[in-house]
């Protein structure tokens, strides 16, 4: 039996002490330990981008990240991105703009437009296809998702956690 | 009262959950208890199975079940259409996909452990992989005890022979398709337990909750009143959905066990084994009179199938049907063969059967186009089918004004006459190109079973359940059903709450496919609607004194022609209970076919029908043989706009899809192996490479129709492979009969090298 290592890190503003394999993905634990199911696994090797969650700030594939990995970080989650149930701007754009079919690839697309508007609150066309470009969608055709963004980014801003 | 809620832009009824992370779809789902549950696939594509030994996988720790085809209480099969199918594989494996053991355990290391541990003896076969191959009369057997050869359809009207001595010109090309993976975002998957009452419950990601139900019944030899299948939220389906996957299997491991049991397949499992679209040879011989009038058309198609015939044989007859196109075609003969091999599954995906015919006819088109000097607008608005025109299989067509006006509203946006102006050769290694195509979906199963029920109630205080079994998996059934209950009872859409499928909740709607949902659920939603909307009204005239003819509701209020009125949809429902009025009501709906039908039409491509055209400009590399798509304009008539975001996205999502389909998509099947198992090696286009796209929904009426909609899910991806290959050919000037359009292939027809 693999012995277990203590991960301690932020999820969605407060703090998780998990015991884990060393081996387990972040995706794993945060679906199967914290029970935070809004993070997708669609393909557990990187391709399809469901399962991108905001480590410090950066979006990442928490397929791609062993759980002794976020120890210490600050991992943001869908979950986190609605406040006290109202939907955030971002999600509110998708909402507007129809930014989602079936959803699977929601969750992944929000975190990853939304590491990118943290960063860069007014991108162009081409900076937003780049940023979501590890995120896969079979349904909408990403028009209708580069749209959502933009108008997010048009969205007067939220006090706390900017979008 | 049309359109107080029908077409008005409101944001799909799910968004809440979907956007939260609180939708559920099945891999979300658990049960304490829960074993997990994983299925051993073949190795090889074509073997005898000499031994299965699974003595030491039962003995390895954390492992509950380890079920073979001996340990199926009933029917050891799917039934789609066919019971070829096994679930679990006896003495022979057909493809890759075949599954050989279920196993159950306690956790997924010990549940793989298990299946490392069976020992398979296996004696490899020779195996037969290439369709045409396969139809020779000496060709091995793909699936021993069947004929390689399904014939699906032959399909005859007027004088073919005549038709070709009548022409001027001749047009003659063998056009390919290639195999495709759906590719959804969420793998299958499904949880089954048994219930306290010892119904076997199944949650499952499928298309088809009520078929799904009917299959696990027989198979572990129990009523089918004692199995439920719900449909949790499903991420993407495009057809593959439709048949069970791992529903069955689950079911037989729970039932087995006597626990809860969860099955998901990985994205490598779910790439070798579920159905694909199935590549076809589409042989199409097409002459015209001098003014650019069809006179006669043969075509011949051969799909692939892989070992069992899943929908293969409808998917080629259905191809078969449409194979004219939007034309008349006055003397036709279409003949349609669905092979075996030992290749994977052909199945259903988005247009079953249509875009491969669709990639051909319209290149047949552009070819006339350019042999008779005439503009590709120009001959196909002289061939357009009119309503009186029969079509191949028989029949005619209500709704065709769509076909010349989607035409010509195409034209109109992309400035299609304009493009002569556009520089041809912007540089020395680039040159433009562009590409017309109109095309034809027939919605729903034909003459074939085509029903679906709806339960809808209100309640007291005027808000709306409704009860369906049509699965959302993303194309906004949900929304627009919830949207036709609303506008009848002239409510709010939130003033409504879907109950998804549930067999135990919902009436069976048949499954969600053939683009069909919003027709004949639709239609059955209108009917269930309206009888609470009578009661509604029958209050209201008792209590105002004034006739019932001249009482609407609209917005939760009450009018009197067009004068609000000092009442409410909410009050009017108390009142409406309180004096034993009916306050829900069943929706049953049957596909309708009032038109006479001639004696010879077949019972499959015939039923309301869409029209969509599409303009691609592309731009190709001469050097390197890239091809990039500029832009492309798509038209689609979709009879009335019911869920507005719903029907856009769907177009929109299509435009991609078709992308994908013509310039990179190829599952790559090497002797029966699947080399592309991955999202990293079968690649779907990214957000980099989704084209420009400018997309306009006609509002043309299908008379059938709910409100006069017709589907758009399949329909909506027929016409964009073809314009685009058409686009490329005219950039390099020579026609293009191969999909897809990869670099290589595009520099191998401009170097002239034969493929």
């Amino acid at each position: 039996m693999m012995s277990e290592v203590e991960v301690v890190f932020i999820v969605n503003g407060v703090q998780k002490i998990v015991k884990t394999a060393p081996h387990r993905t972040l995706l794993k634990v945060l679906r199967e330990d914290l029970d935070l199911t809004g993070t997708k696994d669609g393909c557990s090797q990187g391709d399809c981008g469901a399962c991108v969650v905001i480590m410090d700030g950066k979006a990442v594939n928490s397929c791609l990240v062993l759980a002794p990995q976020a120890d210490g970080k600050e991992v943001l989650t869908i979950e986190g991105l609605a406040r006290e149930g109202e939907l955030g701007t971002l999600q509110q754009a998708f909402a507007e703009k129809w930014g989602l079919q079936c959803g699977f690839c929601t969750p992944g697309m929000l975190m990853s437009s939304y590491a990118l508007l943290q960063s860069n609150p007014e991108p162009t066309v081409e900076e937003i296809q780049r940023a979501i470009a590890g995120n896969l969608c079979r349904c909408t055709g990403y028009a209708p998702i580069i749209d959502s963004v933009q108008h997010a980014a048009s969205m007067p801003q939220e006090m706390s956690d900017g979008r | 009262m049309d359109g107080d809620v029908i077409g008005v832009p409101a944001p799909a009824l799910q968004n809440q959950q979907l956007l939260t992370g609180r939708a559920r779809y099945t891999n979300d789902l658990r049960i304490p208890g829960m074993l997990i549950g994983k299925l051993l696939y073949s190795a090889h594509p074509c073997a005898r199975i000499l031994e299965i030994d699974v003595e030491s996988a039962c003995a390895l720790p954390g492992v509950v079940a380890v079920l073979t085809h001996a340990d199926i209480p009933g029917e050891n099969s799917y039934l789609y259409h066919e019971t070829d199918q096994p679930l679990l594989a006896v003495d022979r494996v057909n493809y890759l996909g075949d599954a050989i053991a279920a196993v159950a355990a306690v956790d997924e290391a010990s549940a793989q452990a298990a299946l490392d541990a069976i020992v398979v003896e296996y004696e490899p076969l020779e195996g037969i992989f290439d369709p045409v191959e396969a139809m020779q009369p000496d060709a091995l057997a793909a699936l021993p005890g069947y004929d390689n050869v399904i014939p699906s359809a032959l399909f005859e009207i007027g004088d073919v022979e005549a038709g070709f001595e009548e022409a001027d010109v001749i047009i003659e090309n063998t056009y390919h398709t290639q195999w495709i993976e759906h590719a959804f975002l969420e793998p299958e998957g499904a949880l089954a337990y048994i219930d306290l009452d010892g119904t076997v419950v199944v949650y499952a990601s499928n298309q088809a909750p009520h078929r799904d139900r009917m299959q696990i019944a027989r198979s572990l030899n129990i009523p089918e009143h004692s199995v439920r299948v719900v449909t949790p939220f499903v991420g993407g389906g495009f057809g593959a959905k439709d048949e069970a996957h791992v529903q069955i299997h689950v079911a037989l491991l729970a039932q087995a066990t006597g626990k809860p049991v969860r099955m998901i397949r990985s994205r490598e499992e779910s790439v070798l084994t579920h159905v694909k679209r199935l590549p076809v040879i589409v042989k199409h011989r097409l002459g015209a009179s001098s003014d650019g009038k069809i006179t006669a058309i043969e075509i011949e198609t051969i799909g692939d199938t892989g070992p069992y015939e899943n929908a293969g044989r409808y998917i080629m007859g259905f191809g078969a049907s449409v194979a004219t196109g939007p034309y008349y075609v006055p003397n036709a003969r279409i003949e349609s063969f669905c092979v075996r091999t030992n290749n994977p599954i052909g199945g259903a995906m988005r247009g079953f059967g249509g875009p491969q015919v669709a990639l051909a006819y319209e290149g047949q088109m552009d070819s006339l186009a350019k042999e008779l000097g005439l503009d590709p607008l120009e001959v196909r608005m002289r061939n357009a089918i009119e309503t009186d025109q029969p079509t191949p299989t028989g029949g005619t067509i209500r709704e065709v004004a769509s076909i010349k006006v989607g035409m010509e509203e195409a034209a109109k946006i992309a400035d299609w006459q304009g493009r002569h102006q556009v520089e041809r050769q912007p540089a020395p290694n680039l040159c433009r190109g562009w590409g017309f195509s109109s095309t034809w979906f027939v919605i729903g199963m034909g003459r074939g079973q085509d029903n679906a029920g709806v339960i809808v109630e209100m309640a007291t205080d005027g808000t709306v359940v409704l009860r369906t079994s049509a699965v959302d998996m993303g194309q906004g059934v949900f929304t627009a059903l919830a949207t036709m209950a609303a506008e009848t009872l002239g409510v709010d859409l939130d003033f409504v709450r879907v109950i998804g499928p549930d067999t135990d909740k919902t009436l069976d709607a048949g499954a969600a496919a053939a683009s069909r949902q919003t027709f004949v659920s639709g239609n059955a939603v209108l009917r269930a609607s309206a009888v609470i909307r009578d009661s509604l009204l029958e209050t209201a005239a008792e209590e105002t004194g004034l006739p019932i003819e001249v009482l609407s509701l609209k917005g939760g209020r009450l009018f009197a022609e067009g004068e609000l009125l000092n009442n409410t949809v909410p009050r009017l429902a108390a009142k409406a209970a309180f004096a034993n009025r009916p306050m829900h009501a069943d929706g049953f709906y049957v596909m309708e076919f009032p038109e006479e039908l001639s004696t010879k039409s077949d019972y499959i491509g015939v039923g309301p029908s869409a029209f969509g055209t599409q303009i691609a400009q592309v731009l190709v590399d001469i050097e390197t043989g890239e091809v990039t798509v500029e832009k492309i304009v798509a038209v689609q008539n979709v009879g009335r706009i019911i869920n507005y975001g719903g029907a856009y996205g769907q177009l929109l999502g299509a435009c991609t899809m078709g992308t994908g389909y013509s310039l990179m998509e190829e599952l790559v099947i090497e002797k029966g192996r699947t080399l592309s198992d991955s999202l990293d090696s079968f690649l779907i286009p990214t957000s980099m490479d989704a084209p420009q796209t400018v997309t306009k929904l006609l509002e043309i009426p299908e008379p059938l129709g709910p409100h006069g909609a017709v589907g758009i899910g399949e329909p909506s991806l027929m016409s964009t492979a073809p314009a685009i290959v058409n686009a490329v050919s005219d950039a390099i000037g020579m026609r293009l009969t191969q999909i897809p359009l990869t670099s290589e292939r595009v520099l191998a027809a401009i170097e002239g090298v034969e493929q």
